[in-house]
């Protein structure tokens, strides 16, 4: 076959860069592969953003029906003077009071009612742990997985407990708060879920 | 061989393991580094391996295209628009699969001819044959069902046609084909079978068959140009003196075809997808109307050789009507392909030692199987339907003679050792120019088509004045009444350049629709059809089925017709239910009387535009028409530009490292 004279050196030198190149190729032609899993234009125009009206919240339930945005349960819910006072008080059991973890709120919402408007309280309704949707138990009255309940969510997949401010209880299997989605108001009555107008 | 499989093979670490379990060292010597290829192999031994580098690609792009397709017969249409548009690249992954359709016949066909030259399916060789030739005939189903899934006019004609065969068949013909599709008529019943078929059982056929007709080949050894056994002469190893370890040799020297083929494949992919209308029929733009038949219907050009022979038979026989003759025809000139083994009584493997009847008889072939394709494109007339039949008596001629003149003819004695080339450069231009004669000369003779004339039309998506300002009398003009129901607001403002709250606000109608939302008219289908006896077509899609110059003449082709419901008719589209919706703009036109005038004339005084303003502003909306028939256009060719120039790159590679490797081979 040959005469003895293999250059071995530059046949490796070709292997290599051959195969180098290649390789670059075969990334280059995953991208259509990889990249159609992305949610498409279609997906991408159900979950724009939801514009819904307040004006007819009863205090201390869920705006129902409920509204999803990106097809996820937003909780939408008036608060009184009451619970904002009870959410002021006894932090200890929470494990981020303060809202520090900046990923789970926009700025605007990073305080200890986790609202724009103190009253107002907008939340993804997705436990931070598995995803189940948590369920609210909004009366002050001992339960049976908290003899001292003050009102809050309580995820049935998993146990785990987030305060009427969606903070997440210390010893529970979820790890963060509940997820504020971006907001706006437009005016009063009218709320726009999915984008803050900062950042639009 | 011998020798080398009795040797024990020492490796270690995680593959010493993994082959002490299950004998991959092994596999990989019997079949690759240790199988030995003649090493006379020329260009036509390529397209066997490219066969499979094509079925690579389909089966990655077809469970690719599942993931989004809607196998309903409401969802199929739109589904498929919905990922040449929504779906991030799956505009890319469609033409590669519908190119690919295409270049898996070109390379099958190819490597079928390639084994009738060189008697590759003489003994022992004639599994190997049969095996090939069932994968032909799986491969037939599967591109058959796959081209109904779009669910287009031609998927559903096309089908419709095929399923009809069966139809053909005495006493049992019409319950079977009632059988087969599901239903009445060809339905959502039928397109979910086929869909199942056609993603599911045939490609686990075919991969099947593929690994047999492989390992069928590996177990005799491959044949080559010369057509002699490699295996007759071996050395004190038992190591063929004229083979040559399939790896690494063959292995680099695929991989410089291989390129090359993507090269071109990918060239088809980013510049010409549609292919003249050869890889995907115009017609096919169009959703499945089972009440209405396109004005003319061929098969994709992979099965037009067949269709033209089913087509060619117009005599009844033997008291069994044309229909039935017309299958069978089809039906044996592929079931005669699996006995060619049996066949060839010749001594000689290779055309290059067979006489001059079976040279010539098989350049025939060639150009009659070339002809009847073309001729299956076409619609049939007397002489070309003539010759049609010529060419089908020459097809059976040419396999039943086949024991006859085999024997007749005068061979030589092929050599001991395989040769190198073997015809001449002037040989091979003048075998290429006479059959490329011999094909067009028939063709010209039985008649071209002829039609009305339409101008050029020059598209430039790159013109965003020009598409902006056909957006805005699409949707200000045709809105009303037509949908572009595959095309989303948003995805128009963002390639058109059209800021989104302007979008919205000026080009959005509907306060109820949102930016994300398809460009649906609000206009109910079902009135339309009793206000207009028609119902508006959606013109997402209007410009690959009708072309941008047919639309240019048309939309410009109104002339005042008293006869007409809307008073006009149209010089493109005879008796069209439209009415001249920009006739404002346009005024009057009247057919011109004099000879040979193919224009219309303009009346004096009428209509709000120029001339020039008008054409203008056609031009625009058609421009913008044809960017709505395929957003991708915007950036095709672009990627397809880089996708080009990379896979030249690779080939200075890939070509150095087959020069370093066969350098020193003679």
């Amino acid at each position: 076959m040959s005469d003895g004279t293999v250059n071995k050196s530059r046949r490796r030198f070709l292997i290599g860069s051959t195969s180098l190149v290649g390789a670059a190729g075969g990334v280059g032609a995953a991208i259509p592969f990889v990249g159609s899993w992305s949610p498409s234009a279609k997906a991408l125009a159900a979950g724009a953003p939801i514009t819904i009206d307040i004006s007819r919240l009863d205090p201390g339930e869920l705006m129902g029906p409920m509204p999803a945005w990106r097809g996820q349960p937003v909780f939408v819910m008036l608060r009184n003077e009451e619970t904002l006072a009870s959410l002021r008080e006894n932090t200890n059991h929470l494990a981020d009071p303060s809202s520090e973890k900046a990923e789970q709120q926009p700025q605007y919402a990073q305080n200890e009612f986790r609202s724009r408007k103190p009253e107002i309280m907008i939340m993804v309704g997705l436990c931070t742990h598995l995803g189940c949707s948590p369920k609210l138990f909004a009366e002050v009255e001992p339960q049976d997985f908290d003899p001292n309940w003050k009102g809050g969510f309580f995820c049935p997949c998993h146990g785990s407990m987030f305060d009427l401010a969606g903070r997440v209880f210390l010893g529970v299997p979820a790890p963060d708060n509940l997820r504020v989605p971006p907001h706006y108001y437009v005016n009063d009555d009218v709320v726009v879920i999915g984008i803050d107008a900062e950042n639009s | 061989m011998a020798g080398s499989d009795h040797k024990t093979i020492e490796v270690k670490g995680l593959l010493g393991w993994i082959n002490a379990r299950l004998p991959v060292v092994q596999a990989f010597e019997k079949h690759m580094s240790k199988y030995y290829a003649p090493k006379n192999f020329n260009l036509w031994y390529l397209f066997g391996v490219l066969s499979i580098v094509v079925l690579v690609n389909q089966l990655l792009t077809g469970i690719w295209l599942t993931m989004h397709f809607n196998n309903s017969s409401e969802g199929a249409f739109a589904s498929v628009e919905y990922i040449m548009r929504d779906v991030p690249y799956g505009w890319i992954l469609r033409y590669m699969h519908s190119t690919g359709a295409s270049a898996f016949f070109i390379v099958v066909y190819l490597h079928m001819f390639r084994g009738l030259m060189y008697g590759s399916y003489q003994k022992p060789r004639e599994l190997i044959w049969i095996f090939g030739m069932t994968i032909y005939l799986v491969l037939m189903a599967e591109g058959f069902m796959g081209y109904v899934l779009p669910w287009g006019q031609m998927s559903y004609w096309g089908a419709n046609v095929i399923v009809s065969l069966f139809g053909a068949i005495p006493v049992v013909g019409q319950d079977l084909m009632q059988w087969i599709q599901g239903d009445f008529l060809i339905s959502g019943a039928t397109l979910n079978r086929f869909f199942a078929l056609h993603v599911v059982a045939l490609p686990l056929v075919l991969v099947g068959l593929v690994i047999l007709h492989i390992l069928a080949l590996h177990e005799v050894g491959s044949n080559n140009p010369d057509g002699i056994e490699i295996k007759n002469n071996k050395d004190a190893n038992g190591i063929p003196l004229d083979g040559i370890p399939f790896h690494p040799y063959y292995t680099v020297h695929d991989l410089v075809g291989i390129v090359v083929f993507l090269f071109v494949f990918c060239f088809v992919i980013f510049f010409m997808p549609e292919m003249g209308g050869y890889f995907l029929e115009h017609a096919n733009f169009e959703e499945a109307n089972n009440l209405k038949t396109p004005e003319h219907i061929a098969p994709v050009w992979y099965f037009t050789p067949f269709y033209s022979m089913l087509r060619a038979v117009t005599y009844p026989f033997l008291g069994l009507d044309a229909k039935m003759w017309g299958m069978v025809v089809m039906g044996l000139a592929i079931a005669i392909l699996f006995v060619v083994p049996w066949l060839d009584r010749s001594p000689v493997k290779s055309m290059r030692y067979k006489g001059w009847y079976s040279r010539i008889t098989l350049l025939f072939f060639v150009v009659a199987f070339i002809i009847l394709g073309v001729l299956g494109t076409k619609l049939a007339t007397g002489p070309r339907t003539a010759l049609a039949q010529i060419c089908t008596v020459y097809y059976f001629v040419f396999f039943l003679a086949m024991p006859w003149y085999t024997r007749k003819e005068v061979t030589k004695t092929p050599p001991q050792r395989v040769t190198g080339r073997f015809i001449t450069m002037p040989q091979l231009l003048l075998s290429l120019f006479l059959i490329a004669g011999l094909i067009t000369l028939p063709l010209y003779v039985v008649g071209a088509e002829t039609e009305i004339e339409l101008s050029h039309f020059e598209v430039n998506l790159e013109d965003k004045a020009s598409l902006q300002s056909g957006a805005a009398t699409f949707i200000n003009n045709c809105m009303g009444c037509h949908s572009a129901g595959s095309s989303r607001y948003q995805r128009v403002a963002s390639d058109l350049d059209i800021p989104e709250d302007l979008m919205k606000d000026y080009l959005v109608l509907d306060a109820d629709t949102n930016i994300g939302d398809l460009m649906v008219s609000a206009m109910p289908i079902e009135a339309s059809k009793s206000w207009f006896g028609a119902a508006p077509p959606d013109l997402s899609l209007v410009a690959r089925v009708r072309t941008p110059e047919w639309l240019y003449g048309y939309l410009k082709g109104f002339y005042l017709d008293a006869s007409r419901p809307f008073g006009v008719n149209n010089r493109v589209f005879e008796n069209v239910a439209m009415p001249n919706v920009l006739g404002n703009l346009q005024g009057d036109q009247i057919p011109c009387t004099t000879e040979g005038c193919s224009e219309t004339i303009h009346v004096e005084g009428t209509g709000s535009l120029t001339a020039e303003e008008f054409d203008k502003q056609v031009y625009d909306l058609v421009n913008f028409l044809t960017y709505l028939g395929e957003p991708a256009l915007m950036h095709r060719k672009t990627i397809g530009a880089y996708v080009l120039f990379f896979l030249a790159f690779l080939f200075v590679f890939a070509f150095m490292l087959n020069r370093e490797y066969w350098k020193d081979v003679h």
